[in-house]
């Protein structure tokens, strides 16, 4: 924006300036010229008399005299004979006063009228006294176009300036805020629209900080109000007769995991913030480093195949490694000991990432009813698919299980940042 | 027998957990109001106060700075809330331990035990530094010595070790390691408590197939003792 105004004012100057001096450095050429022509004019009406009233000789003899001055000029006389050279090549006789360009200059061109014929007299002006001090002034009026031009430069970008400053400050604070720092505000300056969208910038900052809090206390108070109960009951049935106890705490228990989870995904937006992004490459790269103890220890070949640089996801990095451990802690519990293992990672089509967790162990049981419904007949396998599931979709993907007798494999698919 | 003041304000968990702290031998008394959890905690003197920090009347986190004004009686922080470092700022106000709602009544009575024990000045896994072989843990500097140089231990591994510590020799389930070291009573993997297992051997300079101080009972669970000859 400052470079547009800059230019735009540098092209209205620059018009300006034009429209003014051209006409008015032609005018001064023109004015020195005149008064040069004048001059000579007024030498000639003081040879005049002598051409057309005295004999050839003398007019000879005062033209001598003339050009010993320094001032050139030729006479023709009547009978076509020129007293001394001329500088200009005379065509037709002219019938009065005439100015005719030659080389070096001018020559003005005074027929007489004598009584034995007409003489032309000729009165050379050469350039430099043609047009005596145009070139300074033509140099002043340029430096002082020029000077115009920059202080109207220099007044457009302090101008520009002034205006794209605000502008500046209101983009960084959006992209600020854009980024989830939603401390940032704007300072609001410049002109009334700017400053008017600057309060209504920090306006939306304040609110949307107020709902983040308000979605995070909410958060809170489902999970007191959640687990409060649940914690009744269960020291209600601890305290019931073995046989119904068991039973019943394994309820509870199951009941206990299913609140979990609707507070962990009541609490997702919260923990995302205004921008859930991390590199999905950088987080399973820690995660797998984290199990691969576990995998040594287990005789487990772990092959990992990352993909190169950042893969940006739109899943905050907590809640992608904890699909992450999910999916790796489902193929240490539900596979033997030394079955072999593989991790990869690669750009999705169409942006963000895909993570595969592959194993080569005896497969799944109702692979789709465990993705689907959060259980499976293998004990948490169903729990921590249901994990990666809700949030390979809050990220705009999906989860795929594929297993056979020959392995499982389970594809994480995450979608890119907005 | 203790003297316990439970501070909570859902009469049915209040009820529960007098009947069950009762029938474990404790004199249990209870205040539904952090107003009148503080003057009985002030005029009864209890042993210990089981606080819920979800009080209508006031914050449990300041109930709990201003008992700590007046009292220096232990006090184990009850909370749903487990996210938002509600549990850090209850610690950090004074508390001496907490669990995580929905809590077992077994849960919730080892940590009274463990606070009690502490308060009482018997050493134990909470002041003292535990030496096992060459394996010294301190668990008021959280610092690990193995063989005269110092561990690096996440959070996490030093909790698993100090409890493996504080009961050398006695094989642990990893079920009891998920709710006493992770807070899970339900649900967890016993291969989160494995992966941990595997870092600390790494860093005590052992292995699974070669384990000299953390030895696993296959089927049973896990000891911390002085390798056998």
């Amino acid at each position: 924006m400052r470079r547009q105004v800059t230019l735009l004012v540098a092209a209205t100057t620059s018009i300006v300036l034009l429209a003014f001096l051209l006409p008015a450095a032609v005018l001064v050429a023109r004015v020195a010229e005149a008064r040069a022509l004048d001059s000579v004019r007024a030498d000639l009406q003081k040879v005049l008399p002598t051409v057309a009233l005295m004999e050839r000789d003398e007019v000879a003899a005062r033209l001598a005299m003339l050009q010993e001055d320094g001032r050139q000029v030729a006479v023709r006389w009547t009978d076509g004979q020129w007293l001394s050279p001329p500088r200009g090549d005379v065509g037709a006789d002219p019938s009065s006063s005439e100015v005719v360009g030659v080389d070096g200059g001018a020559v003005l061109l005074q027929p007489v009228r004598r009584g034995d014929g007409m003489v032309l007299i000729e009165a050379f002006v050469p350039d430099d006294q043609l047009h005596p001090g145009v070139t300074g002034t033509w140099v002043v009026l340029a430096a002082f176009g020029g000077g115009l031009l920059v202080l109207a430069l220099v007044v457009a970008d302090r101008v520009a300036r002034s205006l794209t400053r605000p502008v500046t400050e209101l983009a960084t604070t959006a992209h600020r805020l854009g980024s989830a720092d939603l401390t940032a505000r704007v300072q609001p300056s410049g002109p009334s629209e700017v400053r008017a969208v600057g309060e209504a910038l920090n306006q939306l900052a304040g609110r949307i900080g107020e709902l983040l809090a308000a979605e995070r206390e909410a958060a809170a108070d489902l999970a007191h109000r959640l687990r409060t109960p649940l914690t009744a009951l269960r020291l209600d049935v601890e305290s019931l007769p073995a046989a119904d106890r068991d039973r019943l705490l394994t309820d509870v228990d199951e009941l206990s995991r299913r609140v979990d989870e609707v507070i962990a995904e009541a609490r997702r937006p919260v923990r995302e913030g205004l921008a859930a992004v991390s590199d999905a490459n950088a987080v399973v790269a820690e995660r797998v480093s984290f199990w691969t103890v576990l995998a040594e220890d287990e005789h487990r070949r772990l092959d990992v195949d990352l993909a190169e640089g950042a893969l940006p996801v739109r899943v905050a990095s907590g809640d992608l490694a904890a699909a992450v451990d999910a999916l790796l802690g489902n193929v240490f519990a539900h596979t033997p000991e030394g079955t072999a293992m593989r991790v990869a990672v690669a750009p999705r089509t169409g942006g963000g990432a895909e993570v595969v967790v592959a194993d080569e162990g005896p497969g799944l049981v109702h692979a789709r009813v465990a993705v689907e419904r959060g259980h499976s007949a293998v004990g948490s396998t169903g729990l921590g698919l249901d994990i990666a599931r809700r949030t390979a979709e809050a990220s705009g993907g999906a989860l795929h299980v594929a297993s056979s007798g020959a392995g499982t494999e389970v594809t994480l698919e995450l979608g890119a940042p907005r | 027998m203790a003297h316990l003041l439970v501070v909570e304000d859902d009469e049915r968990i209040r009820t529960a957990l007098l009947r069950t702290l009762r029938e474990r031998g404790h004199a249990v008394s209870s205040a539904a109001t952090a107003l009148s959890g503080l003057r009985q905690a002030v005029d009864e003197r209890p042993d210990l106060v089981v606080l819920d920090l979800g009080l209508p009347d006031l914050d449990g986190s300041q109930l709990l700075r201003m008992l700590r004004a007046v009292s220096s009686v232990p006090v184990i922080v009850a909370t749903a809330r487990d996210d938002d470092g509600s549990v850090v700022q209850a610690l950090d106000a004074g508390a001496d331990d907490y669990v995580l709602k929905p809590f077992a009544a077994d849960q919730l009575e080892a940590r009274i035990r463990a606070v009690l024990r502490r308060a009482s000045g018997t050493l134990d896994s909470g002041s003292a530094p535990v030496t096992v072989g060459p394996l010294t843990i301190d668990p008021r500097t959280r610092r690990v010595v193995h063989e005269g140089a110092q561990v690096e231990l996440s959070p996490k591994e030093f909790d698993l070790l100090a409890y493996l510590a504080a009961r050398p020799g006695t094989v642990v389930s990893k079920r009891t390691l998920l709710v006493e070291v992770w807070q899970q009573p339900y649900g967890g993997s016993d291969k989160t408590v494995d992966v941990h297992l595997s870092w600390l051997r790494r860093k005590l300079g052992e292995s699974a197939a070669q384990p000299r101080l953390l030895q696993t009972v296959r089927g049973v669970g896990v000891r911390l003792a002085e390798p056998e000859p």
